[in-house]
């Protein structure tokens, strides 16, 4: 019942995925947005049956494998389908197809009259699957896979409106970004294969030990490459701002609550093999900060809604990173897990207005809405606080969780890791507020004014259901993880993997006292900038490094892009087309030549091929004589 | 027996086919029968073979000049039932698309590929050196006349060079194969005698490396794969190309032994470089075609990087990623030519913008080129790995090589995508340009639906393709 529960969530949304696109036109536009909704929904459900089931079994035991075939072999080698069903995935699991489900029910509201409707939501389905094939694959291998198919559907999805060129240009480096993180992952696994014989987590664990420390390291790199790329951190993070010309809802699912954490999943599923290799465990952490930190000052010079929550989430996933980098692997799921929530919440608010107001996303258009859309302001208000940290907030007890355990890391690591988390507290109450006042508060713009559609309310209730159910879980989702008082989530991800740091109770208040203060702090510098009508970010030449994202793009342009395409067109031109294309050129031309003399009735075709049996004997006398 | 008709069967149908005066759709029609009937006897050897067993299946041997050691001798090992399996499924394809394409002098045509049909079953199935030779030869005359007469505006140019390249390796590996039966006193592959000649093997080597092409033996490649009819292109990359890997492995590997290992760094490294040079020339050819062809160089590069990694997992991901290969460069083949049958161009400058209002066209063309592309799940990423990490023996920078083809393989297979679909119209898209047509889909359809099959379970070819003992003899 349990792993049946299990399987029914892997299968139901491929199932959805291949019924809308077999149905094809036979189908209407709704029906097909039913059936993605109703498929992720009874993937929730079969999640549901699988966490029930591991519940009510022994401590001991929670951990099931069940393999269904084959899916590739080799000689000794072999990689099975087989799912893994312990306290991490069944929490993934959940987590989801659970907000999966929302925001897939969200969409048919927002989506509503699209053109290719059908295929956006044979998409949605399409990544549902493969989310949840990475979050319960037995063996590396089958989590490299859904680790590629969720970046295929990433694809698919922020490149879903094609016509438009940046959607493409942002769908393609979005792919090969990931691709490169994917090749990473990939000659890890082959140092398992060579160094462990297999790639199952459990066989792999087992043998983590015996490997040499270069090995370990070597291995711990190549899978930290793949979770950089998929989580947008620095130095692979500049494909997710761009991944926002997407639809919104697609934001919220992969490029918020789900996709992007994988990396974060990788890093704690993959603890032992990190923990043997502790430097690059560190240098994840240090990624994590630097990435949250930049991201979060970035986040203060951005005009666009979406762009300003897309930087807030790698700000975010900076947190998670830390928390995996020092060994408080609860944490970083815990955080994980209400970030799915406010930020699904934050991204879907957003849709709502700019649903609202005809698609438009500059924040220097808007103002004043909460007038006009009290639910969504209270909606988004509601996110706000639990991103900046509020208490009973779900992200203040994630949070402060993750910037406690750093305080208790100690030595050099823990405390720059520390300091860095407390600045982060401080830039995500001032991005957080900025955007908040920019869009909500004030007197409504006169672009607000014009556009603003009133018959249109605030969305139809399929959107507005979803925003109700996650303002819920953003309130109190983080209520499961009270420090000293009641921590079942915790305990619950802790029998999987074990942590390696814990804060005190003590470290626990005095940490969060200092970082609600410094969330308040923000709160109240972003408020004072609105009423004086400042930016935060003052002095152009700042402004303009920011602007540009510290000009990463145009690097990686100028030493990536650049080079490999003249590299291209030189040996086009150089090599390919002077020395191998018009190499026969002129023999072929004689050829035809003499042939055309000896006989005009040939075509100069058979005349080369008898030439060449001419010579194909002379070769053959040659070898018989030198052979005898 | 089958395997004897399984070559005779086609050549048969193409005398009749030559011979019978039918009309032009007749013909064609009674050509994709017979190409089907193939796919059929194909399936009826796979049901008879027995997949444990490593010693020749289905076989036929009869003495044919005993003094000289020549014989007649053909049969099945599991990759080489593989192979040909790709073989009749991509001709089929191909023949149905001359069918809905409607070539010129139609008996000719179709006689002409169904005798290439028989000719690269054969090339996969001789037992005997002689007979591979002629077997090999066989495929190259209607390939000759396929580009020259029904080929594109350079066809003479692209048949010339063509023609130059081929003979020069023909011709190399005619002198290997004497000097191999001289020198062992027999022709027979199955005899099991092995030389440490290089010299010899090196007439083979660089046969099959221009056949494949390697770096820098793929001159004939450019021209011949954007002149050639479109479905012969096909052909060309997803099948005859294929030769070469078999005759790496059951001449190279088994026959030489010795020199294979000895010679295996200079493969490798071409190998790697053919990969890298075709992937970088990939990604910037101007037209769809160049872009299919160099990458078709490329994952010949792979494919060979395999082979000669000497270990079970190259090896299987040799012959797993030569039947997706195949499956999937036909599919890309015919698309382009479906694509410039609308567009008369196949200029990625003048397409775009046609994913609006073609939903069959856009499905297919994303299945076949995410899976061109080797995303992971696919067969085409399982054989690549298993190549990946067969080569890590050899070297891990030829591992490393590999991945850098995978992220490159992104790079111009998504340009090929977004070439088609995406973005504003071209110039050379007109609104007329329909969707793909049921005999279109058709045509691309079943390729496609067979890769999924073997997406979903890749096991099917790696664990078959060859018995414990065939490895056990080839391996060093």
């Amino acid at each position: 019942m349990t792993i049946t529960g299990a399987w029914v969530c892997l299968l139901a949304p491929l199932a959805g995925a291949i019924a809308i696109t077999l149905a094809g036109t036979r189908i209407s536009r709704r029906t097909a947005a039913y059936i993605s909704t109703l498929t992720t929904f009874v993937a929730f459900g079969g999640a549901l049956v699988a966490f029930l089931g591991l519940w009510a079994t022994d401590h001991g035991d929670r951990e099931i494998v069940s393999t269904a075939y084959t899916w590739l072999e080799s000689g000794d080698f072999r990689v099975e389908l087989q799912i893994l069903l312990d306290t991490l995935s069944s929490t993934m699991m959940l987590i989801v197809s659970g907000v999966g489900g929302l925001i897939v029910w969200y969409s048919m509201g927002y989506m509503a009259g699209d053109d290719e409707e059908r295929r956006y939501f044979a998409y949605m389905s399409l990544f549902v699957f493969s989310m949840l094939m990475l979050v319960q694959a037995g063996n590396l291998l089958l989590l490299l896979v859904g680790w590629g198919l969720v970046g295929l559907a990433s694809y698919l999805l922020i490149g879903f409106w094609h016509h438009k060129p940046e959607a493409v240009a942002a769908a393609k480096k979005a792919f090969v970004m990931n691709a490169i993180g994917d090749a990473t992952l990939a000659l890890a696994l082959v140092l398992l294969i060579w160094e462990t014989g297999t790639l199952t987590y459990l066989g792999v664990f087992e043998d983590v030990d015996g490997l040499s420390t270069t090995t370990v390291n070597l291995v711990a790199l190549g899978l930290l490459g793949g979770a950089v790329a998929k989580s947008a951190q620095i130095p692979l993070h500049t494909w997710l701002p761009d991944a926002m010309e997407g639809p919104t809802p697609v934001s919220a699912l992969i490029h918020a609550a789900t996709m992007v954490t994988a990396g974060v999943y990788l890093l704690v599923r993959a603890s032992p093999i990190f923990e043997a290799a502790p430097d690059v465990q560190a240098l994840a952490a240090i990624l994590g900060a630097i990435t949250l930190l930049v991201a979060g000052v970035i986040a203060l010079v951005q005009w666009d809604i979406k762009r300003v929550i897309a930087y807030s989430t790698m700000s975010q996933i900076g947190y998670m990173f830390v928390a995996a980098g020092i060994g408080a692997y609860g944490y970083a799921i815990f955080h994980l897990m209400t970030h799915a929530f406010f930020k699904a919440l934050l991204f879907m608010t957003a849709g709502v207005v700019i649903h609202h107001l005809g698609g438009e996303q500059d924040i220097r258009k808007m103002g004043g809405l909460r007038g006009l859309m009290p639910r969504t302001h209270l909606a988004f208000l509601v996110g706000a606080l639990a991103l900046a940290g509020i208490p009973i907030f779900s992200g203040f007890w994630s949070k402060d969780g993750i910037v406690a355990a750093a305080l208790a890391d100690g030595g050099a690591l823990g405390y720059s890791l520390y300091a860095a988390a407390l600045v982060g507290a401080l830039l995500t109450g001032l991005y957080t507020f900025r955007l908040y006042f920019t869009v909500f508060r004030g007197e409504p713009s006169d672009f607000v004014k014009e556009h603003a559609q009133e018959d249109h309310g605030e969305g139809p209730r399929s959107m507005l259901i979803p925003v109700g159910v996650l303002s819920v879980l953003a309130t109190i989702g983080g209520l499961v993880a009270i420090p000293g008082v009641w921590e079942p989530f915790l305990h619950w991800i802790d029998e999987t993997v074990e942590p390696t740091v814990k804060a005190t109770v003590t470290q626990d208040y005095a940490t969060s006292a200092v970082a609600v203060t410094l969330g308040l702090v923000g709160f109240l510098l972003a408020r004072r900038a609105f009423d004086a009508g400042r930016q935060l970010v003052t002095g152009p030449a700042v402004w303009r490094v920011l602007e540009h994202k510290l000009y990463v793009d145009e690097a990686y342009d100028a030493l990536f892009f650049r080079p490999a395409a003249a590299l291209s067109t030189a040996l086009r031109r150089n090599v390919e087309e002077p020395l191998v294309e018009r190499s026969l050129d002129e023999i072929g031309a004689g050829t035809l030549q003499v042939g055309g003399e000896v006989a005009r009735a040939q075509t100069g075709l058979l005349r080369t091929y008898a030439i060449a049996l001419a010579f194909s004997v002379v070769v053959l006398v040659v070898v018989f004589v030198a052979v005898r | 027996m089958l395997t004897t008709a399984l070559i005779l069967f086609p050549i048969a149908a193409a005398l009749v086919v030559a011979i019978l005066p039918l009309p032009r759709e007749t013909t064609a029609g009674l050509a994709l029968l017979a190409a089907l009937m193939e796919v059929g006897l194909w399936i009826t050897a796979v049901t008879q073979f027995d997949f444990d067993d490593g010693s020749l299946q289905l076989g036929t041997t009869r003495e044919w000049v005993e003094s000289l050691g020549i014989s007649y001798s053909v049969g099945f090992y599991g990759f080489s039932l593989w192979l040909v399996g790709a073989s009749v499924v991509v001709f089929a394809a191909a023949i149905g698309y001359a069918l809905w394409a409607g070539r010129e002098r139609t008996r000719a045509y179709h006689a002409l590929m169904l005798l290439l049909l028989g000719a690269v079953v054969a090339t996969f199935t001789a037992q005997d050196l002689l007979l591979f030779y002629a077997a090999f030869e066989l495929m190259l005359i209607p390939l000759y006349v396929l580009v020259g007469v029904w080929g594109g505006e350079r066809r003479q140019a692209a048949t010339v060079t063509f023609v130059i390249y081929t003979m020069a390796g023909s011709l190399l590996m005619l002198a290997s194969v004497v000097a191999f039966g001289v020198t062992q006193g027999t022709f027979s592959l199955t005899a099991g005698e092995t030389s440490d000649n290089v010299w010899i093997f090196l007439g083979f080597a660089i046969a099959f490396a221009v056949k494949a092409p390697l770096f820098p033996f793929h001159g004939w490649l450019p021209l011949a794969y954007r002149e050639a009819p479109v479905e012969v292109a096909a052909v060309l990359s997803a099948v005859v190309s294929k030769t070469a890997i078999y005759g790496f492995i059951r001449i190279g590997l088994e026959s030489f032994p010795e020199p294979a290992d000895d010679l295996s760094g200079l493969i490798l490294v071409l190998a790697c470089a053919g990969l890298v040079y075709g992937s970088l020339l990939a990604f910037r050819a101007p037209d769809l075609r160049g872009v299919i062809a160099y990458s078709s160089m490329a994952q010949m590069g792979l494919i060979t990087v395999g082979v000669f990694a000497f270990d079970d997992l190259g090896l299987d991901g040799a012959i797993l990623q030569s039947v997706a290969h195949g499956l999937v460069s036909a599919s890309m083949f015919l698309l382009v030519g479906m694509v410039e049958r609308r567009c008369g161009t196949s200029d990625v400058d003048a397409l775009g913008g046609m994913a609006r209002g073609r939903p069959s066209l856009t499905t297919v063309v994303l299945i076949a080129g995410l899976i061109a592309l080797a995303v992971p799940g696919s067969a085409t990423f399982a054989g690549e790995f298993l190549i990946m990490a067969g080569a890590y023996d050899q070297g891990w920078g030829y591992s490393v090589v590999v991945a850098l083809g995978i992220v490159l393989a992104a790079m111009y297979t998504l340009r090929v995508i977004s070439a088609i679909l995406h973005v504003e119209p071209g110039r050379a898209v007109r609104k007329e340009a329909l969707d793909l047509r049921p005999g279109e889909l058709a045509l691309v359809l079943p390729l496609l639906l067979l890769l999924l099959g073997l997406s979903v379970w890749p096991a099917v070819v790696s664990q078959s393709a060859f018995a414990a003992s065939t490895l056990a003899e080839i391996l060093p």
